[in-house]
This record gives C-alpha cells, sequence and structure tokens, in this order.
C-alpha cells in the first residue's frame, strides 16, 4: 500500500485537473460565499425583501459563523467538486488504461486501491485544512473592512467543524472513487455522480421532504445526513430559511462514516474480483 | 516451480471465455522455457492478447491454470520477476516519459536509480522530460519496453512491439530484442508478424482461433508442414500435370500460378526431369524451395478448427 501511495503522490501533484478542481473550491467559495455575499448584504438592493434584517444576515460571512457557512457552501459546491475529484482518479485509469499499467507491477489489487484511498484521504485533508484556513483569513478581512467585530469560534466548534468537514468532503470523494470503479468511464462517474446530487438529493430530497414514505427514505442518504451534520453548527442568529432536520447530527456522524466504509468495501470488492481488458 | 526448472511461462488448459461468449483461448498449453525467446504467433484476434493478459494477472481464465516466473499470475511473487508491455503501452498523458517511469517504479518498489539505464537502453533520454501525449507511437512502445524493464525481469512479456512502428523503428525494435535476452532472460513475445518472429525467436507457438496448433522451432514447424519442395515450371501444363499424376501420388502435387510444387526428396529431381523431357515438356525452371514461414502460418491457422458455439446461458466465471 505505501507502494501505491507513493506512486499515487507523484499522480496527484502533477495532475492540473486536481489543482483546478480545489482552484474553483476555493475561488467559489471566497467569492460568491464571501465577497459577493458581503458585498451585496453592505448595501442591498432598493427592493431587498428578508425577515432578517442586510446588517445581520451580512454577519453570515464574519469569524463567529465561519463554521456554518462554510460547510453550507461545502454541501453544494463542496460535495460536487468531491465527486469529480473521486471520479477522475478512479475513472481515468480505465480511459487511459493505466490500470493495466499499474497492476502487472509488484502490488496486490487490494494493495493499490487502498494506496489511492489513503491519497485522496489526505489530498480531501489538506484541502479541508486550506479551505477553513482561506475562509477564515476572509472573514477576518471581511469583518476588518466592515469596521465591527466578531469573535472566533471556540476551539472545540472548530475541530468539530473542520472534521465535520473533513468527513462530508471524505464521503462525496469516496462515492465518486466508487462510482469511477464500477463504470469504468469518466464521463458516466461524474454525469452520474452530480445527477445523484443536484436531483435526487438537492431536488427530490426537498420536494419530497415532509412526505410520509419517502421522508424514510431520505432519512438514509448522505446529502440528508451531512445536512444535519452541518445544522448542528448554528449561525449566530435565527436564518429564515432553516429547514427542519430529519435526523439528528449524531446519526448524521454514523451514516456518513458508514457510507464511507460501503463505498470503500464496494469499489475494492470489484477493483479486486473484475477483469481488466477484453470484451 | 520457479525458472531455474527450465520454464519460465507453463499453461494448463487455459480457457478464457468471455461473458459476451465468445470464446477467446480455448485449452490452452504453453510452454516458454527458461532463457528463449519465444514468439507467440497468431492472426489478429486469434486470442494472443486475452493469453498474454491471463498470464499477467489482468483477466482471469475460466478453467485451466498457469504458472508465471515461479507464481500464479498476477501474485505480487510472478509480477516482482515478471516485465510486461500488454497490448498498447498505456501511460499518464499529462506526466512526461521520466515521470511515468517514476510512478511505475514507485509501484514497482524499484529504486529511482533505475530509471536512467532503462531510458538510455531505449533511446529515449532526450525525450524523457517531454509529456507523454506528445510521444510518436514509436516513443511509447519504446517508454512501454522501458517500463517492462525498470525490474530488471527475468521473465519479458511484450505484446506486439512493433505494431505501429515504421521500417526504422521496426528495425531498431528488433534490435533491442535481441539485447533483451541477454543474461539469461525469458521474452515471450506476441506477434502477427512472421518476419518478426522468424528473426528474433528461437521457439514459436502458432494460436488460430483461440488454440495452440503448433510449437516448435522455424525449422522444426517448416518440416512438420512439409518443409521442401521441388518447384517445377512445364509447359504444357496440362500435358506436364497428367504426366506427373502417373509418376506421383495426388497429395504429392499442387500447382500455383503455373507452377508444380512437388512434395518429393530433392534427389528425385533429376529423374522426373528426365521423364519430363522425353515425354516432349518443355522444362524452364527446376529448383528446390524452402518453404517459408509464411506457407507454414497460412497452413496451420487455416487448418485450425473453428472453436465450438457458446452453450446457451454459459458466460464467465464470476
Amino acid at each position: 500500500m505505501i507502494a501505491s501511495l507513493r506512486a499515487e503522490s507523484v499522480k496527484t501533484r502533477k495532475r492540473w485537473a486536481n489543482w483546478i478542481l480545489f482552484g474553483i473550491l476555493l475561488l467559489t467559495l471566497l467569492l460568491l460565499g464571501y465577497v459577493l455575499t458581503y458585498v451585496l448584504l453592505s448595501n442591498p438592493p432598493p427592493n431587498f425583501r428578508s425577515q432578517v434584517p442586510a446588517r445581520i444576515l451580512k454577519r453570515e460571512v464574519f469569524p463567529e459563523n465561519l463554521i456554518p457557512n462554510v460547510l453550507a457552501f461545502s454541501s453544494t459546491i463542496g460535495a460536487a467538486i468531491m465527486i469529480i475529484l473521486g471520479g477522475l482518479s478512479t475513472a481515468s485509469e480505465y480511459g487511459w488504461l493505466t490500470v493495466q499499467t499499474i497492476l502487472i507491477q509488484k502490488p496486490s489489487r487490494t494493495a493499490v486501491l487502498l494506496g489511492k484511498l489513503a491519497m485522496l484521504a489526505i489530498v480531501t485533508l489538506l484541502i479541508s485544512v486550506v479551505t477553513l484556513a482561506a475562509t477564515a483569513l476572509t472573514s477576518y478581512l471581511l469583518v476588518t473592512i466592515d469596521g465591527t467585530s466578531s469573535n472566533w469560534p471556540s476551539t472545540t466548534v472548530l475541530l468539530k467543524g473542520f472534521g465535520a468537514l473533513w468527513l462530508a468532503f471524505a464521503v462525496w470523494t469516496a462515492f465518486g472513487m466508487f462510482l469511477g470503479v464500477a463504470f469504468r468511464s469518466t464521463a458516466a462517474a461524474i454525469g452520474g455522480g452530480l445527477t445523484y446530487l443536484f436531483v435526487g438529493e438537492a431536488l427530490l430530497g426537498q420536494l419530497l421532504r415532509n412526505t410520509e414514505g419517502v421522508k424514510e427514505v431520505l432519512r438514509f442518504l448522505p446529502g440528508v445526513n451531512a445536512g444535519a451534520v452541518n445544522a448542528s453548527f448554528h449561525l449566530t442568529f435565527r436564518s429564515p430559511d432553516t429547514a427542519t432536520q430529519l435526523v439528528d447530527a449524531t446519526r448524521g456522524t454514523i451514516t456518513l462514516v458508514a457510507y464511507l466504509v460501503a463505498f470503500t468495501v464496494l469499489a475494492l470488492l470489484i477493483f479486486r474480483r473484475r477483469d481488466v481488458g477484453g470484451s | 516451480m520457479g525458472l531455474a526448472q527450465g520454464l519460465a511461462v507453463e499453461t494448463r488448459g487455459l480457457t478464457k471465455r468471455y461473458r459476451t461468449g465468445v470464446l477467446a483461448v480455448a485449452d490452452l498449453n504453453l510452454q516458454v522455457r527458461t532463457g528463449e525467446v519465444y514468439g507467440f504467433l497468431g492472426p489478429n484476434g486469434a486470442g494472443k492478447t486475452t493469453t498474454l493478459r491471463m498470464l499477467s494477472g489482468l483477466l482471469r481464465p475460466t478453467s485451466g491454470s498457469a504458472t508465471v516466473a515461479g507464481g500464479v499470475p498476477g501474485s505480487p511473487g510472478s509480477l516482482a520477476r515478471m516485465g510486461a508491455m500488454v497490448e498498447t503501452p498505456a501511460f499518464y498523458p499529462y506526466l512526461s516519459g521520466r515521470d511515468n517511469l517514476r510512478v511505475v517504479a514507485r509501484y514497482a518498489g524499484v529504486p529511482a536509480s533505475r530509471i536512467e539505464p532503462v531510458l538510455q537502453l531505449v533511446d529515449l533520454t532526450d525525450r524523457a522530460r517531454h509529456k507523454f501525449r506528445t510521444y510518436s507511437t514509436g516513443m511509447k512502445q519504446r517508454l512501454g519496453v522501458a517500463a517492462a524493464l525498470l525490474k530488471e525481469p527475468e521473465l519479458l512479456i511484450l505484446d506486439e512491439p512493433t505494431s505501429g512502428l515504421d521500417p526504422q523503428g521496426t528495425v531498431e525494435m528488433r534490435e533491442l530484442i535481441k539485447e533483451l535476452r541477454h543474461g539469461g532472460r525469458t521474452v515471450l513475445l506476441s506477434s502477427h508478424l512472421l518476419n518478426e518472429v522468424e528473426l528474433t525467436c528461437d521457439r514459436v507457438g502458432v494460436i488460430a482461433k483461440g488454440k495452440l496448433v503448433a510449437e516448435g522451432t522455424v525449422d522444426e514447424l517448416r518440416a512438420r508442414s512439409g518443409g521442401r519442395a521441388l518447384l517445377v515450371r512445364a509447359t504444357p501444363v496440362d500435358q506436364a500435370r497428367r504426366l506427373l499424376q502417373s509418376l506421383l501420388l495426388p497429395g504429392q502435387i499442387q500447382v500455383r500460378d503455373g507452377v508444380f510444387s512437388l512434395a518429393v526428396e530433392p534427389s528425385q529431381a533429376a529423374g522426373i526431369n528426365r521423364r519430363l523431357v522425353a515425354d516432349g515438356v518443355d522444362v524452364s525452371e527446376l529448383r528446390v524451395s524452402e518453404q517459408s514461414l509464411e506457407d507454414v502460418f497460412l497452413q496451420l491457422t487455416e487448418q485450425a478448427p473453428t472453436l465450438p458455439a457458446p452453450a446457451s446461458g454459459g458466460g464467465e466465471k464470476p
């Protein structure tokens, strides 16, 4: 597994697509989630209507709300980027046929895939660290520009929030990685993953959230559980669009860990057993 | 069982039926001796690449077994002692040639110091810093060979290494393969190019429609398929045919483009010539011909039995 991890480090570092994805994540988070939100709420348009005044709403981008704001953003754009990252890491190997170059070297198939998973775990950890650091810096700059004061979250909240961010990123990356192994096609893995995220989870999850029967099924979806974990980190003001959570944060965390294990085990089973090449 | 015991590759009833029902390889019994260059010859679609994939552990056989470099195909023990380039050289397009070898070396647990020597061996040092996606077909093939050599393998499996190369590249690759056998290395070379096999291999296995139809040295295969023949160009052809039919058995006579090919010993040439001339037939050419490997190949592959159709509901084992 160590040999595979060392090989993965070269591939991951030198692949521009990975850096571009990370750049898109940071740019959208910082520009849309922070800078643009602050500018709009500092100078609200005349037709701006909200139950919460704009001067309160804009505190969303200040240090006191660092964790809930980052988690909210990461569950949409962040999840999509992580699915693409995971999908690319495995499906590309089939597209380029490099999977057969890898598999005729020394490590076993299990070691090869575990090395890839370990690399993805490290990548998601680093992305979580940099994302949190960049948003913290941005929120500090914005509150400084605003001329007001804001408290940083406690160390406990920061650590828990970081854990929640890493777990969510890891689950979506593992989902993309699993789809890449299952479909052996980059387009199918990414297309399937994003369709599930935006149609299955976001659209149907919202529309049918209060439908009996369906609600029971929704309780088991990774996005719904990630949302429950995120919701346990409260904004410092009561947001009018806060949805009722279907599960609590503890169950959400357990379910996400179960998904992480399930995607990993399923990918391993398929990768170990399936023929490479041929018709 | 290992390489020291004489066989680098041994297959026993190796069979592969794909999920689609296609029987690609059927009951293949192959023996590649340690230290030899073995040519695995067959037309396109004969089952060569499927066999090599099974030997590399990429495909699971439907039935049968194999020992490759002393181990089960695909096991770390077997893979550590073999290097392979199967079907096409597959590398990361966004990495340079050198970085691709770095990745392969890390997977194989080989020190990075091996990279420069193999680049030099395949004459790719000057282009090693360029991205793989910019490489020509020949350069890709050479990088594939370099990757296969990183482990300094005892067994080297090369699948159609001259495929897509220009004549100059083909000659260079053949020279390289001849160099690679030094030091007792075993080379299993698959090809559909007869000339290539004839020039580089000690022994040849001919596969057709998934079955091994012949195995031996090039000379042995020639002999098995009739060996030498006496070629006679004579006119009028009909009169010559009638006379020859009275002298020889029907199976000994073939006519192609007005030239008789007679399956007889060369010592009979003078007697046959005398009889033809005495009968008023003009003999303009009379010579002994060595049967080419091409003739042997065509004869063997055309004679290969068609594989049975897939059984209904049959498929690849899970």
